[in-house]
């Protein structure tokens, strides 16, 4: 692809990219936190309340989702070693996967035919959170706009 | 609930093609673009694979 002389692709931007200065640690850390039990409260923390918004959303709307395609919910069962992967991607939303557990809900029913694709979206709703506090994360360190 | 497959496919690729433009890209322009070939690329490949698993005696 043809580069211009500064490096830059054709239709990229060339103004500098705004970082804000880097927290310490330990406000990182209570931020982070903050995204793993509320998604998207990291961003709204930051000042990026559109984005923590759209976070919030997709990760609640697909547990919501996943919960009401019969999906299932996995505890911590040190007797079943692989379930603790599951558990760990479950975890991953926070409050709304203790509230699901303490209304007992997450149960999965494996003859619903959606079954398997409740059990993915309740897994995959947890891991996008990891991903998104990763992201609150780089903001926090002043290391991505 | 009841979504089909492809529905719930959908949604899906809809969600986490939203999360991923935002987490990977910094203007707007750039994230609507990525977004939309993420959310075309789970549907494409998911219908590729499909169909390549179609005449597999399972």
């Amino acid at each position: 692809m043809e580069k211009s002389e500064q490096g830059l692709e054709p239709g990229s931007n060339p103004e500098p990219v705004q970082l804000r200065r880097p927290l310490n640690l330990v406000a990182t850390l209570a931020i982070c936190s903050g995204g793993w039990l509320i998604p998207g409260l990291s961003h709204m923390l930051l000042g990026k309340w559109i984005r923590g918004l759209i976070f919030a959303a997709c990760v609640i709307l697909m547990f919501v989702l996943g919960l009401g395609m019969h999906g299932k919910l996995f505890n911590l069962v040190f007797e079943e070693p692989l379930q603790i992967f599951a558990f760990i991607a479950n975890v991953g939303v926070g409050a709304p996967y203790l509230l699901a557990e303490r209304m007992n809900l997450g149960v999965g029913t494996m003859t619903a035919t959606t079954y398997d694709y409740g059990t993915t979206y309740l897994w995959v709703a947890g891991l996008l959170n990891y991903l998104i506090i990763l992201d609150a994360f780089d903001i926090a360190k002043g290391r991505k706009p | 609930m009841t979504l089909s497959h492809f529905e719930a496919l959908a949604v899906f690729a809809l969600l986490v093609a939203t999360v991923f433009a935002l987490i990977t890209k910094n203007t707007p322009r750039e994230q609507f673009r990525y977004g939309v070939f993420v959310f075309v690329s789970f549907l494409f490949v998911a219908l590729a694979v499909g169909w390549i698993m179609y005449p597999l005696p399972l």
